[in-house]
């Protein structure tokens, strides 16, 4: 489901006068056809929801799946990074976006996909050690980072990033328990700043129209 | 607790859950169809168990677990229910009604005249195409799929469209004498290339189609995508391949009985 909040709008830098005519019937046809990518007068909107007031990318350290330091900030400066919370144990958000995100980014050329980093925090430490961190993600992408920390860690890095901190509900008889956790994933870009977040139901078709865009649009320092 | 299978976003667990409104369907088609067929020669004990089978696959359609799959979680388990309610259920429940159908489907009145109008050839193949193509479109799923009414309106078109569908075929009232058995066998295979091209959608698209499927808490290893092309394989060979088995035994039914009447015509001896 879209959310109605205000999307965030890209220049499209490729596009001159002479262009336009000359592909006009092309564009009209592609226009006809195009579903989900909104185009008003040559600019194309993102289908995150935009951020209020842009976030910086966070500075913490954590440990990874081969149990090193994992310095977020240092690690992922520059790059444009998908970066959430969720845990392995997930029934439906977590599997959903990951698998999602993935999608978008197969589709995207080597050197672009390349460029990009997925940052995954467990809000689950006491479940998720490096190794089943690692199993898990291994399902989707193998490059897919996985971090931890204790979770006095986690809720405050969650605090920082705007977000309320997981909520474990209490074990079933069995020892099972779910844990309540934000759902967004937050895009940070080159400059180091989040603008754009993506709620659970980003869709695949999303992912493919806007991870390029994200990667290549023109940002203001 | 629910009363219709609806997608609902929540874990799929193999713990059985009640419908009671697919139950109570069940028991007044299973009623209406015993009236219908009650008294009924031995003779055609054979069609009248063939509509006892159509209900039953009715209801492994509609309940749990293939109806709830089929609703929020599985895109081929749509698949395989829509051909269970339009393919196998609904042919079924009008061969058992056929050998009583002449004594008790009305043939004058406001409900004969109804039913003659749903039930002509071009009227059934264009409401029962109409309802496959609409029901499968994008944003008409995932708006219905996710409420109980949504959900029960999707499947009681598929019903509902299906027995219009296939009733020019198998029931002999109305009569029809023009609508013989050559027409009828083009008629059920143009009416089904619509319901074709829609498989052939799923299974070529590079994305899934439908959000709520996309989005279902995950319970195999398919991945959403994986599982549209499943659909649409189960909808373009399952569904080819029940309608095919069912044109090529009327062919051939037809074909015996001409030869047959050619024997005796010619007054040879039978095979």
């Amino acid at each position: 489901m879209r959310m109605s909040i205000p999307r965030l709008v890209v220049p499209d830098s490729n596009a001159t006068p002479a262009t336009r005519v000359r592909y006009l019937p092309v564009v009209g046809l592609l226009l006809l056809a195009a579903c989900g990518t909104a185009t008003e007068g040559g600019v194309r909107t993102l289908h995150g929801v935009a951020l209020p007031h842009p976030i910086p990318r966070p500075s913490f350290v954590l440990r990874d799946t081969r149990g090193e330091r994992y310095d977020f900030r240092a690690r992922t400066a520059g790059q444009l990074t998908l970066f959430f919370f969720g845990y392995t144990h997930c029934p439906d958000v977590c599997p959903v976006h990951l698998a999602n995100i993935e999608a978008g980014l197969e589709r995207l050329p080597y050197t672009d996909r390349q460029r990009i980093r997925v940052v995954f925090v467990t809000t689950d430490p006491a479940r998720d050690t490096p190794t089943v961190i690692r199993q898990w993600l291994d399902a989707f992408d193998p490059a897919f980072i996985g971090l931890s920390g204790t979770e006095a860690e986690v809720d405050t890095l969650q605090t920082r990033l705007g977000l309320g901190a997981a909520i474990r509900s209490p074990a079933t008889a069995g020892g099972s328990y779910t844990v309540g956790h934000a759902t967004q994933v937050f895009a940070f870009e080159a400059d180091d700043s989040a603008r754009v977040v993506y709620p659970f139901g980003t869709r695949q078709a999303d992912w493919v129209h806007d991870l390029p865009l994200l990667l290549h649009r023109p940002l203001s320092r | 607790m629910q009363w219709w299978c609806s997608a609902q976003g929540t874990r799929w667990t193999w713990e059985w859950r009640p419908y009671p409104g697919v139950w109570l369907l069940m028991l007044l088609i299973a009623v209406t169809y015993y009236r219908l067929t009650h008294g009924a020669s031995a003779a055609h004990r054979h069609q009248t168990a063939a509509g006892w089978c159509g209900i039953v696959c009715l209801w492994l359609a509609l309940d749990w677990p293939l109806g709830a799959l089929a609703a929020g979680y599985l895109a081929s388990a749509h698949a395989v229910q829509f051909l269970l309610i339009a393919m196998i259920a609904a042919p079924l429940l009008l061969v058992g009604i056929r050998p009583s159908a002449p004594r008790t489907i009305p043939t004058a009145g406001m409900g004969a005249a109804l039913l003659g109008v749903a039930t002509h050839p071009v009227m059934a193949a264009v409401f029962f195409n109409v309802v496959t193509i609409t029901t499968h479109v994008t944003g008409v799923v995932d708006t219905l799929m996710v409420s109980q009414w949504g959900a029960f309106a999707i499947d009681a078109l598929w019903l509902l469209s299906a027995l219009c569908f296939w009733w020019p075929t198998i029931v002999p009232v109305p009569v029809r004498p023009r609508f013989h058995t050559l027409w009828q066998i083009l008629y059920l295979f143009l009416g089904t290339l619509f319901h074709t091209a829609i498989a052939m959608v799923m299974l070529i698209t590079d994305l899934p189609l439908y959000r709520v499927y996309e989005l279902a808490p995950p319970m195999t290893g398919l991945s959403s995508l994986e599982d549209l092309h499943i659909a649409g394989g189960i909808m373009e060979l399952a569904g080819a391949g029940i309608m095919l088995g069912i044109i090529t035994w009327r062919f051939f039914r037809w074909a015996n009985r001409l030869e047959r009447d050619d024997r005796r015509t010619l007054s040879l001896p039978a095979r």
